[in-house]
């Protein structure tokens, strides 16, 4: 939160004029902390910089740098990198560590103003180092992870959970110790290996929050195999309750939603907006959809695959083409990541434009999510928490007829890719959110826990 | 209707004419400038073979080539606006040549008032009955039957002349465009661009020299011409950060401006542009971020979208949304791959053309200026 008001402040502060390009040489006196941490910084990635130019092959990459590096020097710059700072070092460390290009992003120091605002962005590093015992299954995960074989909230939580019930069943009480103090501490570096693979999710989260108060309010005296046993059943309880059986009142609830003749828009695949779709076509409506897809993770041929095999009458088109569609679509269902206290939505990159497409022609925009998705900040842009997609063509989205090499930084001075992964809709774009305690406005979901008589949600 | 003039025209002409048809019609030539280009050199052989005897005789020849073309490829706009600019280009030098003083000056009128202001965009239809009519005009003989290529032949210089021009102003648009560039852009600004736009490329390349600052360019799926852009960007130092369509939303409120090519503007101020512009528009709008277009006045369309319809779009190959390789897909699934979106009026708040920047409102303006009315219906 600090570094982005940081960063905020820096842009309103004036600017030393730049007539010609040049940057002048003398900085706005800052404070004494800010001054030496900026110069500290701009020592540390100048020789960096040296050291991965001595080593890679590219002669341009100095005098780029070297350039960049003379030209750009404003007060901003300065201002953002101590707030850019600490992310950039912990990011700098993991990318010398997995020897991937991330290295270079940071390595130069000229980099315009523009590519450092994006830095505190979630960078993907690969899993490996396991610090700790870390159980297999663990393990496991957080390789499906880092490679997206498991994608989406619920089925992360689902699989996070399942993992995390093997591991309770093989851990051991030590002497001394009591299962509702210790076994949590036995979880955090498990849960610290999984953030490692993928940044964590509101459900992961939530989901821990809650399995964490089941432990610390388990019994002291029952013999250690029965609070294990007790443990797993409150799990398995967790999912069947906020998972499963919420994703079926969202199925009922939305399909009311669906009338013969309708054309469904929705964007990318979302396993709540799948379910309703097929129970819906199982109860005999006759509605056809348009399967709105983009880049980098191209989830939304999965989806169609899965549709026209029961035979859903479907359209599939990229993002920049829903302009031609979106007057003959009658409703837009899409499912969300997490929900926010004012109302925004975080789900997938792309979810905030087709919103906002469909308000615009005035469709009504229907968003599907269970309660345990709600998250009790409020956020209110889509930088203070995302995440960036590896480089490369790891979803095998693009065509295999154009060059790849745009793909990775290979070598290119001046170029960054940003593949962020989610995007926050704002509460104005969407008309009603289905939930499995009814369809609620956006702005609701804060009263909700109120409503139900429980404290938390 | 051309029975003089068709038989005065030779089978080059004819010939000439047919072979852009055909690669317009195969889409071999494709975009607006190269369209526009191809269209000017075909009109200049066209003019300097045709025999004519008077000025009517040679308009009616450019309008039969232009209408054929136009229905060769009725979605490259800038075939018919090319036509039109060569058919004003030879009414004005007819005028200067007949008459000398009160010719195509007629335009400007010393008494100012209402009536006159209404009937601003009209003189020239009154002007050109009374001048075919009589014939005692300068040297030009019209209509001379002892020697009937006597008209074309002190006539063709100066139009050949004419048309040069407007080949000029083709083969100089990016530099003209690009001249205030400089002036647009300030020191760390962020703008955001959408696919291979060569006007546009132009514009940033030629303030980079002068200005620090990043450029967000987005993919541009399916034809993936972000790619390009993004590097002819920053190999020309420009640091440049490359993105997926779906990051437009969520990178612009960090933008500053949007840039956009056009593929023709509309009469109303609106334009068809590259798949991908009415979302990175709309998302402008949405955040309050000025949209910037910057197209050649060659572009200008005296035509309009009122319908917002579907088949206003051109369509491209399925196969670049959902290619064979996806296997029995293929024939369940209705894919939409639109070339071009229709962006409105009200999204966009400046073009940037070759002869200064206008807003929307003003580019009727600019077409009544550049196009004669006559020509609006080829």
């Amino acid at each position: 939160m600090t570094e982005s008001v940081t960063t905020i402040k820096a842009i309103a502060s004036p600017l030393p004029s730049q007539p010609q390009g040049e940057a002048s040489g003398s900085q706005p006196p800052k404070s004494q902390k800010n001054m030496t941490k900026a110069e500290r910084r701009e020592q540390q990635e100048k020789q960096r910089a040296a050291k991965a130019a001595a080593k890679s092959a590219g002669p341009s990459a100095k005098p780029a740098a070297a350039a960049g590096g003379s030209n750009v020097k404003s007060a901003p710059s300065a201002a953002t990198v101590p707030a850019a700072g600490t992310p950039a070092k912990r990011s700098d460390r993991r990318g010398t560590v997995s020897g991937r290009e991330a290295p270079n992003m940071f390595d130069e120091p000229g980099k315009a103003r523009g590519l450092r605002i994006f830095s505190h962005f979630g960078l993907p590093k690969p899993p490996g180092q396991a610090k700790g015992d870390i159980h297999p299954a663990i393990i496991r995960l957080g390789l499906q992870f880092s490679e997206f074989k498991i994608a989406g909230a619920n089925a992360r939580c689902i699989a996070t959970l399942t993992a995390f019930k093997t591991v309770i069943q093989d851990y051991v009480t030590p002497p001394n110790n009591t299962l509702s103090r210790h076994l949590m501490t036995h979880l955090s570096p498990q849960i610290t290996h999984l953030v490692s693979a993928r940044p964590m999710s509101v459900t992961m989260g939530n989901a821990i929050r809650q399995l964490k108060l089941e432990i610390s309010g388990s019994d002291i005296d029952l013999p250690e195999q029965d609070a294990k046993d007790a443990l797993c059943l409150k799990i398995d309880n967790y999912i069947r309750d906020r998972i499963i059986i919420a994703d079926q009142v969202i199925q009922e609830i939305a399909g009311n939603k669906i009338k013969d003749g309708d054309v469904i828009l929705t964007y990318a695949r979302s396993s709540v907006v799948e379910k309703v779709l097929l129970r819906a076509h199982a109860e005999g409506k006759q509605f056809s959809v348009i399967v709105v897809d983009s880049r980098p993770m191209l989830e939304g041929k999965k989806l169609l695959s899965v549709l026209t095999s029961v035979g859903i009458q479907c359209t599939y088109l990229l993002l920049p083409a829903i302009g031609a569609v979106i007057t003959e679509a009658s409703i837009v269902f899409v499912g969300a990541h997490s929900l926010h206290s004012n109302g925004a939505v975080f789900s997938r990159a792309g979810t905030a434009l087709v919103a906002m497409m469909a308000k615009q022609h005035s469709v009504p925009v229907v968003v599907c999510c269970e309660t345990y998705k709600f998250s009790e900040t409020v956020q209110l842009d889509s930088f203070i928490k995302n995440e960036l997609a590896p480089a490369g063509d790891l979803f095998s989205s693009f065509p295999i007829t154009r060059p790849k090499s745009t793909l990775t930084l290979s070598g290119q001075s001046n170029l960054e890719i940003l593949n962020p992964l989610y995007d926050l809709t704002p509460p104005s774009s969407i008309t009603a959110v289905v939930t499995e305690v009814g369809v609620i406005p956006p702005s609701s979901i804060s009263s909700i826990p109120l409503a139900l008589g429980r404290s938390t949600l | 209707m051309s029975g003089m003039a068709t038989e005065g025209s030779s089978a080059a002409n004819q010939r000439v004419v047919e072979n852009l048809a055909s690669r317009l019609r195969r889409r071999q030539v494709v975009g607006s400038r190269e369209t526009a280009l191809e269209t000017v050199l075909v009109l200049r052989q066209v003019v300097s073979k045709a025999r004519f005897s008077n000025i009517d005789q040679l308009v009616e020849v450019i309008r039969s080539v232009g209408r054929k073309l136009v229905e060769a490829q009725p979605k490259e706009h800038t075939v018919g606006n090319t036509v039109r600019k060569v058919l004003h280009h030879i009414r004005e030098e007819y005028h200067t040549a007949t008459q000398g003083t009160t010719a195509a000056a007629s335009t400007s009128r010393s008494t100012l008032s209402i009536a006159k202001f209404v009937l601003q965009g009209q003189p020239r239809k009154q002007n050109a009955p009374p001048k075919a009519s009589d014939e005692t005009r300068g040297t030009l003989k019209e209509n001379d039957p002892d020697d009937p290529d006597a008209f074309a032949r002190t006539l063709k210089p100066v139009l050949m002349e004419a048309i040069q021009d407007v080949l000029d102003e083709l083969e100089t648009v990016y530099d003209n465009i690009s001249k205030n560039a400089k002036d647009h852009i300030h020191s760390d600004e962020i703008i955001l661009t959408i696919g291979k736009s060569s006007t546009v490329e132009a514009f940033l390349k030629s303030a980079a020299p002068y200005r620090k600052y990043t450029v967000i360019v987005a993919d541009t799926a399916p034809s993936y011409s972000g790619h390009d852009m993004a590097q002819s960007l920053s190999s020309a130092g420009i640091s440049t950060v490359l993105v997926p369509d779906s990051a437009i939303y969520a990178l612009m409120s960090r933008v500053n401006k949007v840039i956009l090519g056009a593929h023709a503007i509309l009469a109303n101020g609106g334009m068809f542009a590259i798949t991908g512009s009415l979302l990175a528009a709309t998302a402008a709008r949405a955040h309050s971020t000025p949209v910037v277009v910057c197209s050649g006045q060659f572009k200008l369309t005296p035509q309009w979208n009122l319908y917002h319809e579907y088949g206003a779009l051109d369509f491209a190959d399925p196969s670049s949304v959902l290619g064979f390789e996806e296997g029995n897909l293929v024939d369940k699934v209705d894919v939409v791959n639109p070339y071009y979106d229709y962006v409105r009026p009200e999204l966009v708040d400046a073009f940037i053309t070759n002869d200064g920047d206008h807003p929307p409102s003003s580019v009727y303006r600019l077409i009544k200026e550049a196009y004669d009315d006559e020509d609006y219906e080829l």
